[in-house]
């Protein structure tokens, strides 16, 4: 089977957001304010600094970047 | 009318449905019920497996086709540690190897046949399924469930059901977060995605429906918390904790599958409750049994609509539904060769839902029903 990119990425794509603890580059999408999908990569996965016991929780120190960027305008939000 | 692209018309595309079976390991069911002194033919893989627990207690799994003539094994009989075929008596030990054949001087050169590497554990039987033959990665083993073996906790509750589909479906569902509302009856408050590596996480929070359930008399449920992971292709651990009015009941649901085919599988679900002041004793066991009823009638409603509904590559996603294309991309791992899985396969990936606009939409069709129902006009 072919891996298809998400449909939903030709309305708006993933935009790099840089952790301010760590600087790891990840990439983000929000649709809106209260939804985020986040990409890592391989050398991001290795560059944080302290990522959560609980691999279930996404990174605080990355969700207050986000949450900075987009209260910034530096990434867009779709519906916000 | 012809639909094309051209026309806006949007068309449903579905490649041929891939013609391997997953790489990882796959749950066969609860280890007894393969311990009656007798060989267990299951269908799996587009193949015929025989399972049979030696005179050590091992549980093996071959190929059930015997290479000397073909003979079924799965209707021969267990010899010590061996099973012996019905066609000529030739013993096959767990290991794939002919060990002796009883008219014979001497056993022919590769003489040997297909053999599952297997798992007991928790009270059930895995085997490890790899088109290219490597043996499973202990990265990937499947996590111990420690209420599985804990006298605090209920016996497993097991299902087994054959489904007339590509098992892509179920896995499908990993990601649907509007489908438990509408085909479940259930109500999601919260839902978050993560995946990684070989597992994919399902994370929801949920409240009870008054609309679909009749008010009992006793402790009203109030709603449920779940983290469901699955281990592997075909594999979910599920911690379940459904809340009731002063207290919670905690449950491990697994929910697992193994292909028959390329259009059929086998889904299977088990339950544990944990014993509490508020279940004790054989009232955990009970609930174990109504749970999995729930489960049972929930995995009913699935199939209801896999029957009839189109395998479909190139989903028409609207901002509230979940992660299918990156689920996809997670599970594709498993089908193509160990070498060939990318970076983007495995690399973590993080969805968190906006539930907003759905809760406001479903609070009112729960109230919109609700008022059907206290007018007897009952669409339920």
């Amino acid at each position: 089977m072919t891996v298809r990119p998400d449909v939903r990425l030709e309305d708006m794509p993933m935009r790099p957001v840089r952790c301010r603890r760590c600087g790891v580059e990840v990439l983000v999408r929000k649709a809106s304010w209260e939804q985020t999908s986040i990409q890592w990569s391989t050398p991001s996965m290795t560059g944080c600094a302290e990522p959560p016991p609980d691999r279930h929780r996404t990174c605080p120190s990355l969700l207050e970047s986000i949450g900075l960027a987009a209260a910034q305008g530096d990434l867009e939000v779709l519906d916000g | 009318m012809t639909a094309t692209e051209s026309d806006g018309v949007r068309v449903i595309e579905a490649e041929a449905i891939p013609t391997r079976y997953a790489r990882g390991w796959h749950c066969l069911g609860l280890a007894e019920r393969f311990r009656d002194g007798r060989p267990h033919a299951v269908r799996a893989f587009g193949g015929k497996l025989v399972v049979f627990a030696g005179e050590d207690g091992r549980l093996n799994v071959l190929d059930a086709y015997c290479r000397h003539m073909g003979g079924d094994l799965s209707e021969g009989t267990i010899k010590g540690n061996e099973i012996a075929c019905p066609f000529h008596d030739w013993r096959w030990g767990g290991d794939g190897r002919c060990k002796k054949i009883p008219y014979s001087r001497r056993v022919p050169l590769r003489a040997r046949t297909a053999a599952w590497p297997t798992l007991e554990q928790d009270g059930m039987l895995f085997v490890w399924n790899d088109p290219e033959g490597n043996p499973p990665p202990p990265e990937q083993a499947i996590p111990r469930i420690p209420g599985a073996t804990s006298d605090r906790w209920t016996d497993w509750v097991w299902t087994e059901t054959v489904v007339n589909a590509n098992c892509r479906e179920v896995v499908d569902n990993v990601v649907d977060m509007a489908h438990f509302f509408y085909v479940h009856y259930s109500f999601p408050t919260y839902f978050k995605n993560i995946f990684e590596g070989h597992t994919a996480t399902q994370i929801m929070k949920g409240r009870a429906r008054p609309d679909a359930r009749r008010p009992s008399r006793g402790p009203q449920l109030l709603g449920n918390s779940s983290v469901a992971t699955y281990y592997g292709p075909s594999f979910m651990i599920d911690e379940l904790t459904y809340h009731y009015e002063g207290f919670d009941i905690n449950s491990v649901l697994i929910n697992c599958h193994y292909p028959i085919d390329r259009n059929s599988f086998v889904l299977q679900s088990g339950i544990i409750t944990e014993r509490s002041e508020a279940l004790p004793g054989d009232e955990a066991d009970k609930m174990a049994r109504r749970l999995s009823d729930f489960i049972q009638l929930g995995f009913e409603q699935d199939i209801k609509i896999w029957k009839t509904k189109a395998r479909i590559d190139n989903p028409l996603l609207c901002e509230e539904d979940g992660p299918v294309y990156q689920l996809r991309r997670w599970y594709e791992q498993f089908y193509v060769d160990a070498a060939d899985v990318t970076p983007e396969m495995t690399a973590r990936f993080e969805f968190e839902l906006d539930t907003t606009r759905p809760v406001e939409a479903w609070e009112r069709e729960v109230e919109r029903n609700l008022a059907a129902q206290a007018a007897g006009d009952d669409p339920a």
